[in-house]
């Protein structure tokens, strides 16, 4: 018996125990990833993903990195991305820019900004856009640390992403590391970017550094160097010491928060 | 209807403060620099006091007398909250600020006695409600606004008809016609004391000698011409209200009255076809204050359960405010801007499309987090990038098509103001070297640029500088502005990397050999 096909008829008992027990299947089961080897893999829906900076000096790259992910979920079911920002921080941060935007490849029609005044607020509108079913993604992005952003917020936020199948990207920044129930956590960092076709002065594409801090994506690999295509990420060059050898395993899905038959959740 | 309260300020003010409740009162005004007294409760003037007395003499005739400056914003103020509280009794209320600022209240109370049994038993209910709070009032019904003035200054409370009208208003003084003070001098220098003698009065004399004004007074009281009175509140045309028993004040009970009250209004707006945009909750307390909550909805809706969400998220963020005081005896949710709204079909044809669903979220974060916090970007033509994009409410009316801008490189995210930094570059031409930006060093690696971006004079009041025209012509308009100077307003905008990776967006303001150009950081590139 082949390695695959025994994979599949253990996946296919999972699924028939699942059924039995009345209890969704196993994560992965409903989350393949929709991998190629050597290229960034296509993250699922309804993950909370942690991408910390270092600073505003990065906050760009990092909303980049969150924009290029919510781009490829855009559906004409969920339309619209979410971006929630404490009003007192985007005086250090910056704001979305529609111009820019639109360079980027986003019509920024589809990005609704939301400026809450204070963490209170700011849990509150995050976990309502959380709620709704019609939105493709949120950014959350917050500059300080908050006694209000604790575990207990963050589970609630990642139960209610992955109830609903809304991405959450909590865009955060400087060195610190808080408990929190998010499934991925990643550090962005900027790296010199590529050559442009026509200026060799000129900074071409934009290629950062994403180490993946917490969580398992396909292949276990915990470094990426990725430069930002048109339509999501391309891999300029595997970092020392990583090779493709390793076996594919399942992407780590969101847990589905309901204990109801899986067919109710197919939606 | 009027209402006359002739004691309002003394009466406001000692049920404002308990500590007056049985003492004599007097409020008084500085003018010209003397001390005189402007309002007066009655015991005051039964005691020989009267309006206008130097304070002294009203000391020395009534040592006990309580004396207070009167407060006329406030008490205005406060006979607005009066006057909207008796909105229970009819949506149309106004405030008569012809002779004072408070103290006469006019209600238009067509199609709205027979819920208080006629006319007669909705006057005396009135008037007995207010006595009964400790106010002095009088009130009249009268076919015009100018006949019931007149009544309730001039005469007992009482309801008029059409036929009486007439011989009632004869015998009144000519005082009940809202005149001015010096147009009741000369009446009485004429010996006009009453407005049937008036009105016997040929009209040509008393309009050379008067003015048209006093004709139209004259006319308005006997309905001769239409007088219109401008309410308080707005008119709305859909309304649900409920009254209760005893007075209720948990918000949780009021939020519970919206839900009900929502279906309600659902129901009268189904079955016109309508929905609609704005929505206003009027909380009437017991003690004669009304709290109003007003919000708007993205999309035209009349679905109860979507009302009263958003009512509730309203409420949760005017937690501090709330202040039910004794009760709240009658809730009432009124509609506006309303709109065709038909009724569409659910089922299995229908597409799903998400817009629905997030319109509902705009509304549900706007009703709690206010209109101003949740934007859209709207593009505008504009060179200057701050400019370019504007943010406004999501929920400001439909969307304007998008201009077809061109696409440039612009950065991902723009700071709100442009910082100033310290860059070394090479002038004239060359790209910036190394930036200290918040207190950081940055060698920058690699740049590119500039994009040189002209200022727009147009915006600044600022006049362009022509050629030169022809001597011999002659010369074209010049409007007196200050000449724009091309170069303060140009900008030079350079994308730069540092050795990290980091790429920023920033920009050099006037050029070299200008008075002095500075540079901004502007925004980040991914």
């Amino acid at each position: 018996m082949s390695a695959p096909d025994r994979q599949q008829r253990l996946a296919a008992l999972r699924d028939t125990i699942a059924d039995i027990e009345r209890k969704p299947a196993l994560a992965e089961a409903a989350n393949r990833p929709r991998s190629e080897p050597g290229a960034f893999p296509a993250l699922p829906s309804g993950l909370v993903q942690e991408v910390y900076a270092n600073g505003a000096r990065d906050s760009g790259a990092s909303l980049a990195f969150a924009l290029t992910q919510a781009k490829s979920l855009l559906t004409t079911r969920r339309s619209t991305i979410y971006y929630v920002q404490l009003a007192h921080e985007g005086k250090h941060l910056g704001l979305p820019y529609g111009p820019g935007l639109s360079w980027f490849g986003i019509n920024p029609e589809k990005l609704v900004i939301v400026r809450v005044a204070d963490m209170t607020e700011f849990l509150w509108a995050t976990e309502e856009a959380t709620a709704c079913r019609a939105v493709a993604a949120i950014i959350a992005e917050v500059r300080g640390a908050s006694k209000l952003l604790n575990f207990t917020a963050s589970r609630r936020l990642s139960l209610r992403a992955s109830a609903n199948r809304v991405s959450l990207f909590m865009l955060r920044y400087g060195t610190r590391r808080e408990s929190s129930a998010g499934h991925l956590r990643w550090q962005i960092m900027p790296q010199r970017s590529g050559r442009h076709a026509f200026d060799d002065r000129a900074p071409g594409k934009a290629r950062w550094r994403l180490k993946l801090e917490r969580g398992r994506i396909a292949g276990n690999q915990m470094d990426w160097m990725l430069e930002a295509r048109k339509n999501g990420f391309a891999i300029f060059s595997q970092p020392a010491g990583l090779g493709q050898s390793q076996a594919q395993t399942p992407v780590l899905g969101a847990p589905p928060a309901l204990l109801a038959h899986r067919l109710s959740q197919a939606s | 209807m009027a209402l006359h309260l002739p004691y309002w300020p003394t009466d406001y003010l000692k049920r404002a403060e308990p500590a007056l409740k049985n003492q004599p009162l007097a409020l008084y005004e500085r003018i010209k620099g003397g001390l005189r007294l402007a309002a007066l409760d009655p015991e005051g003037l039964q005691n020989g006091l009267r309006l206008g007395q130097n304070l002294a003499d009203a000391r020395a005739i009534w040592p006990q007398l309580t004396v207070r400056e009167i407060d006329r914003p406030r008490l205005e103020a406060a006979f607005g909250d009066f006057a909207d509280w008796h909105s229970n009794a009819s949506p149309l209320v106004s405030v008569m600020t012809d002779v004072s600022r408070f103290g006469d209240l006019v209600l238009d109370i067509t199609g709205v006695s027979h819920l208080f049994e006629g006319e007669a038993r909705m006057l005396s209910k009135l008037i007995i409600r207010l006595r009964a709070l400790g106010y002095r009032v009088s009130g009249a019904i009268a076919p015009t606004i100018g006949a019931a003035w007149a009544i309730s200054h001039f005469a007992r409370s009482q309801v008029v008809g059409d036929d009486n009208l007439v011989t009632l208003l004869d015998a009144l003084p000519v005082a009940a016609l809202r005149l001015e003070e010096a147009q009741l001098l000369t009446l009485t220098q004429m010996g006009l004391k009453t407005v049937g003698q008036l009105r016997q009065y040929p009209r040509k004399p008393l309009q050379a000698r008067f003015g048209a004004s006093l004709l139209i007074r004259l006319d308005q009281a006997f309905g001769e011409i239409e007088e219109r009175m401008t309410p308080r509140l707005p008119l709305v045309e859909y309304f649900a209200e409920r009254r209760f028993a005893d007075p209720i004040s948990l918000m949780d009970d009021v939020l519970r009255t919206v839900h009900d009250l929502a279906v309600k209004l659902k129901e009268t707006l189904e079955a016109q076809g309508l929905g609609a945009q704005a929505f206003h909750l009027f909380l009437y307390r017991v003690d004669h204050k009304v709290m109003t909550l007003s919000l708007n909805a993205g999309r035209v809706t009349r679905d109860p359960d979507h009302i009263a969400d958003l009512f509730h998220h309203r409420s949760q963020r005017l937690e501090a405010e709330y202040d039910p005081g004794f009760g709240i005896d009658m809730v009432r949710l009124a509609a506006s801007s309303t709109d065709r709204l038909d009724a569409v079909q659910t089922g299995a044809f229908s597409i799903e499309e998400g817009t629905e669903d997030i319109d509902r979220l705009n509304d549900r974060l706007t009703s709690r987090l206010g209109p101003l916090a949740v934007l859209r970007t709207e593009l505008v033509a504009s060179r200057l990038p701050e400019r370019a994009a504007r943010l406004v409410p999501v929920q400001s009316g439909a969307a304007v098509p998008a201009i077809a801008a061109p696409v440039l490189q612009r950065p991902l995210k723009l700071l709100p103001a442009p910082e100033a930094v310290a860059i070394m570059a090479e002038v004239p031409h060359g790209l910036p070297a190394s930036m200290v930006w918040r207190g950081e060093t940055y060698r920058l690696v690699r740049g590119q640029g500039p994009e040189r971006l002209g200022g727009e004079w147009w915006r600044k009041g600022e006049r362009l500088k022509l050629v030169e025209p022809d001597p011999k012509k002659p010369k074209p308009y010049e409007p007196a502005l200050p000449q724009f100077n091309p170069d303060a307003g140009t900008r030079d905008y350079y994308v730069v990397e540092d050795q990290h990776g980091s790429r920023f967006w920033v920009f050099r303001q006037g050029l070299y050999g200008s008075k002095n150009p500075t540079w901004y950081l502007h925004g980040f590139f991914p």
